[in-house]
């Protein structure tokens, strides 16, 4: 059974390598995005209500919204974890200890692989669906409506763009460099819906993304990259964002030299859960914001 | 006669392994624990939604437009809610709501006590920053402010640039 949602807040770790790495982003998108790991809090923040009867009714009827599975809230849940946690366990588990002291890269050089070009570009692409998927199930949009999805990001705040900006930053940018649409463009033509369907993760989440075979899913998730991608390249360009840029961030608690960009990325990978981790924030604004016009 | 020792050994086992637990937990239950027991005891599907809700779909077309500097933008659409903020200027200034009560009738409470009207429809000031008029005996409109800038008086406005004379006609 999924834990209660104010659980599911109450928990998320208020430092830890994912808070580390999400921080580095505020230089990008300045305020966004606070680490708010307390479901009473956040009911504050995004109600701005004081009147403590009005906040008890509020965080129980987000309680009833999240455990009704009609919702799609538990369904986006799901996927945001499900998505990240091919790699993250391990990593984190090595480096729990780590917190507070400058970790060097040098040291884990023999225990990281970076990823073959085209796992990250899955890896990548996955992540994509996944948020428009979860989106449109949080949001009450039919799963497959690409473009509402993509005139919805414009909207995009606090965790949900710091979601996307480290989708950006973490697994495109610093893995590919400036030319990282062209890279997955041509990664995603020569694939083929048999080395899809052999991703783990992929097999996980196929139930969610339309299309009913690995044929018209590979076809849907090529769309997504290339509706979503013009978002992309305006969010890079806007914000003047370079590898050397965030890689120079990520230098206030992590030692690595230049060329380790990809074992940085697959460091990244194996050591955050940046998705599960503001994904439960987005799922428990979007519900509070909800609930309090249901009370 | 086996299986109900090893049954009784098991509830003796599993109490007092919670209770050692429960002992060593020193987080303070949380506010909405109740909620959650309740929530479970009722099932997992359409416990906090109403099957008979209306469609979000259907909610949209009484929602007011935008228009000038103003701009409405749609943000969620669930059975029975459907909801938009509103920007002036580029800036989020206000949340507009429409619920159907059907799904939790208790909502309506409120405004029994009502003195203002907004067309004849009941009007309260509803928590914080909240202005709320009920449709028909069923439908929840609400405007809330999420700037100083939006008070009391434009909140009221909006409201009645719902279309809530046809609103109170969807069954």
């Amino acid at each position: 059974m999924t834990k209660p949602i104010y659980q599911l807040v109450d928990e998320l770790p208020e430092n830890n390598i994912t808070v580390m790495a999400l921080k580095t982003l505020d230089n990008i998108i300045p305020g966004q995005w606070e680490n708010i790991t307390n479901f009473e809090e956040m009911i504050r923040r995004v109600t701005g209500e004081t009147d403590e009867q009005m906040i008890q009714k509020i965080g129980e009827r987000a309680v009833w919204l999240f455990n009704d599975k009609t919702q799609g809230y538990q369904n986006a849940l799901w996927l945001y974890q499900t998505v990240d946690k091919a790699d993250y366990a391990l990593g984190a588990a090595a480096l729990a200890n780590k917190i507070g002291e400058k970790i060097n890269l040098f040291g884990f050089l023999n225990k990281i692989t970076p990823n073959n070009e085209k796992a990250q570009v899955i890896d990548l692409v996955i992540k994509i669906v996944a948020e428009l998927v979860a989106f449109c199930q949080i949001n009450g949009l039919p799963g497959d409506s690409i473009n509402d999805f993509v005139a919805a990001l414009a909207e995009y705040e606090k965790e949900s763009l710091v979601r996307m900006a480290a989708l950006v930053c973490f697994d495109a940018i610093i893995p590919f460099g400036a030319d990282f649409v062209l890279t997955i463009q041509s990664t995603l033509a020569k694939l083929s819906p048999q080395e899809l369907n052999q991703n783990p993760v992929f097999s996980q989440v196929s139930r969610f993304i339309p299309g009913d075979n690995p044929e018209n899913q590979l076809q849907f998730i090529t769309e997504s990259f290339e509706a979503v991608k013009g978002w992309m390249i305006s969010f890079v360009t806007s914000n003047a964002i370079t590898r050397s840029g965030i890689m120079a961030n990520l230098h206030s608690f992590i030692e690595f030299s230049e060329s380790q960009f990809d074992y940085l990325a697959a460091f990244l990978d194996i050591t955050t859960n940046y998705f599960e981790h503001t994904g439960i924030q987005s799922i428990a604004r979007s519900l509070i914001s909800r609930a309090m016009f249901e009370v | 006669m086996f299986a109900k020792t090893v049954s009784r050994f098991l509830v003796g086992f599993s109490l007092f392994f919670l209770l050692t637990l429960s002992a060593c937990n020193t987080q303070p239950p949380s506010r909405f624990e109740q909620a959650q027991q309740e929530s479970i005891a009722a099932g997992s599907k359409n416990t906090a939604v109403s099957p008979n809700a209306v469609k979000g779909s259907s909610l949209n077309q009484f929602f007011p437009a935008g228009g000038g500097e103003y701009e409405r933008v749609f943000t969620q659409e669930k059975d029975g809610f459907v909801q938009a903020k509103l920007k002036f200027q580029g800036k989020d200034v206000a949340i507009l709501a429409i619920f159907d009560t059907i799904s939790n009738p208790d909502a309506k409470k409120d405004f029994q006590g009502a003195t203002e009207q907004i067309n004849g429809f009941p009007l309260i000031e509803k928590g914080t920053n909240n202005s709320a008029v009920l449709v028909g005996d069923r439908f929840q409109v609400s405007v809330r402010s999420t700037d100083p800038t939006f008070g009391k008086e434009q909140r009221r406005q909006w409201l009645e640039k719902f279309d809530l004379a046809g609103l109170s006609q969807l069954k």
